[in-house]
């Protein structure tokens, strides 16, 4: 431990991580709320006070993957007996279930449209940025500002002519479609975030492998590729949060086959009313696996806000 | 000050691109402002031209 | 006969040239690795902007495709900047933009400032606080209506508790006075830990020296704070300003999701705004106009957003 004048006190360190640890607790309260809400029975979840300690139930979950629908008490009298905690459950109140829900469907397509539009905006981002990095580009800085300046166009403003030429192409609600649309936003992210990695590849060891014998293709896949392979992961997953999360496009360009999850999600509904456990529960596996990737990209996630930019 | 007009003068980047840079400001301010609705009707035209006068005087030397 | 002489200057020249040769040239490495982003990018961008300039110019009406399209100058643009209905949700836009820029600062830098003293732990927290940002703003905008839902919302349950107000008396997304409020509350919650972390950055880059000097010459803590930190963490601190600003000029899906515009329209931003015009009432050359109005804001924001970068690069 090292010791200088202007470390702070023992009191002040303890005061910053009180209030601190503080604002994180309040802060991720609505966060703990959607997870506990999703395993609450829908009297527990509009209970007046709100519930804390409750039942653990997963009813929530059953709804969500699960259509339901009401018969008389004499037919449900004359059912053979469920067979299965879900039956059970549903049957308390008047119900059977006939079939899944759509929500299995809209997570694939999140999965779909996410790992495919994040493999192809790496993939051409990485090479691009490679060429940013190494070669002279004519117009090199205008070019980057031009594809960073299609991230920042308003979503709804591009959806316009994106919704006539998609419905012209037959692209509209495709998985195609959304994710060569994801990956164009993408693109900007993956070009800048890959150039700063690459950037700090020292430019030695290409011109090594060059005297080596190497081609330039050589060297950029046998040299360049495994030295940025951690930049191009974060890459990654930073582009797969953002096709993940993304609603706008997704509200306005599909309606069915290809409709991601963020737009289903809010659209959930029960018997009389919002069935708020189901959609807890529907938000709960939606947000958990980008709570996954951040803690695993925490050591990135200043890089990849900025686009690369700000470093540490 | 006369720095700012010499360099203006000159065609240098760094003055002329504070200049749009003042004018995208004052557009978006014009844009957005809740008090009179003439300031509003001008403020598109205030904006592009901005916009327009950031990307030829970024190509000015420095 | 070409192909001999590359031959026979592959022979002659030393081993290292002769590769260059055998290989594509860098110049045309470079533009084959390039062309594919570039193209995508016009396909998916250029070209949808300068058919949104051109429907801007004409009265064209997506759900009336047989009608005549004709070509009506700037009237549309005349239209939208005159039209106080539009100023009003722009001014929408600017309350949201303010005071969430605001908010978010002040709390953004405190919470850097103090994570900077560097307690035991700090790292853990640091990421704790930053997952509210992560996630999907409309799955989590959605589920922020339940916390706001009057007697039975955890949120009035927490403001009653802290103020002794019945929950059941105030609806924070129901009422025209609060409804700005709960947007801006929302937004603060999500994006706090954005700034916060562009913050901490920054004073992470200040070198312990200066304070040291500093502490040599006898300034005040007080003093450092105005004169050492908060000039130095500037350039971050605006970068973080105007990244917000063009994040929550355009801002959508949260917001949409949270109170849909209403109640009424004083949570109409100009995205919802835009959506109305050109997706329910369909009145697509209006909308284009209007998509290029916010197209031109943004670009110019973004310009002066990449220029904020430039400078922090350097440090």
């Amino acid at each position: 431990m090292s010791f200088s004048i202007t470390e702070p006190s023992n009191r002040q360190k303890w005061i910053a991580g009180v209030l601190v640890i503080a604002y994180a607790l309040i802060t991720l309260m609505p966060l703990a709320w959607i997870i506990a809400t999703g395993f609450k029975t829908p009297a527990d979840a509009i209970a007046y006070p709100p519930k804390v300690i409750f039942e653990p139930s997963l009813e929530g979950y059953v709804n969500l993957f699960t259509s339901r629908s009401r018969v008389t008490p004499e037919d449900l009298a004359a059912l053979p007996p469920p067979e299965t905690f879900y039956d059970q459950i549903v049957r308390q109140y008047d119900m059977v279930i006939t079939g899944p829900s759509k929500y299995g469907e809209r997570f694939v397509n999140s999965i779909i449209i996410g790992f495919g539009s994040t493999f192809l905006s790496v993939f051409l981002g990485t090479i691009a940025a490679y060429a940013f990095s190494r070669f002279k580009v004519p117009l090199k800085d205008d070019l980057l500002f031009f594809i960073l300046s299609t991230r920042m166009m308003p979503p709804i403003a591009v959806a316009i002519p994106i919704f006539l030429m998609y419905r012209q192409l037959g692209l509209s609600d495709t998985h195609l479609g959304m994710i060569l649309l994801y990956t164009a936003v993408n693109l900007s992210l993956s070009v800048w975030l890959l150039k700063g990695f690459i950037d700090e590849i020292p430019i030695e060891y290409e011109e090594a492998a060059l005297i080596d014998g190497y081609t330039r293709f050589q060297a950029f896949y046998k040299v360049v590729l495994p030295q940025a392979a951690t930049g191009i992961a974060s890459t990654a997953i930073f582009c797969l949060i953002f096709a993940w999360n993304e609603y706008a496009f997704a509200v306005l360009l599909t309606s069915g086959t290809a409709q991601t999850a963020p737009p289903f999600i809010p659209t959930i509904i029960g018997a009389g009313g919002k069935d708020w456990p189901a959609v807890a529960a529907g938000a709960t596996l939606f947000l958990l696996p980008i709570m996954v990737f951040t803690i695993l990209l925490r050591k990135h996630l200043l890089r990849g806000i900025t686009f690369g930019a700000v470093r540490k | 000050m006369t720095n700012f007009i010499k360099g203006l003068l000159r065609l240098r980047r760094g003055p002329w691109e504070m200049l749009a840079t003042i004018l995208i400001a004052l557009g978006v301010f014009m844009l957005m402002q809740p008090f009179a609705l003439v300031l509003f009707t001008y403020s598109f035209i205030v904006t592009l031209i901005g916009t327009v006068m950031f990307i030829i005087v970024s190509h000015f030397p420095e | 006969m070409p192909d001999k002489l590359a031959k026979r200057a592959a022979l002659a020249t030393p081993p290292k040239l002769a590769h260059k040769i055998r290989g594509l040239s860098d110049r045309a490495i470079a533009w084959i690795f390039i062309a594919p982003t570039i193209f995508l990018l016009l396909a998916v961008n250029i070209f949808p902007l300068i058919w949104t300039i051109r429907l801007s110019l004409t009265n064209f009406r997506t759900n009336r495709p047989n009608n005549a399209v004709e070509f009506v100058g700037i009237e549309n643009y005349r239209k939208i900047l005159t039209d106080a209905d539009t100023w009003t949700s722009l001014q929408a836009t600017a309350h949201f933009l303010i005071w969430t820029i605001v908010l978010q600062v002040l709390i953004g830098f405190t919470l850097a400032y103090l994570i900077n003293k560097k307690f035991r732990g700090n790292d853990l927290w640091t990421t704790l606080i930053v997952l509210p940002m992560m996630l999907s703003p409309a799955v989590v905008g959605n589920f922020w209506t339940f916390l706001y839902q009057p007697q039975i919302g955890l949120f009035n349950y927490f403001i009653s508790f802290l103020t002794g107000a019945d929950p059941a008396s105030f609806s924070m997304i129901g009422e025209v006075a609060l409804a700005p409020w709960a947007i801006v509350i929302v937004d603060t919650w999500m994006w706090t830990p954005f700034v916060m972390l562009i913050c901490l950055a920054g004073l992470r880059s200040i070198p312990s020296s200066i304070y040291e000097a500093a502490e040599c010459d006898r300034a005040s803590k007080w003093r450092q704070f105005w004169t050492i930190t908060l000039p130095m963490a500037l350039p971050f601190l605006m970068l973080a300003v105007l990244f917000r600003g063009i994040e929550n000029f355009k801002m959508f899906d949260l917001v949409v999701q949270l109170t849909g515009g209403g109640p009424g329209s004083t949570t109409q931003l100009t995205s919802i705004d835009l959506k109305r015009e050109a997706f329910e009432k369909w009145r697509t050359g209006y909308a284009s106009a209007y998509a290029v109005i916010l197209f031109v804001t943004v670009f110019g924001l973004a310009s002066i957003y990449v220029k904020a970068l430039n400078k922090v690069k350097d440090r």
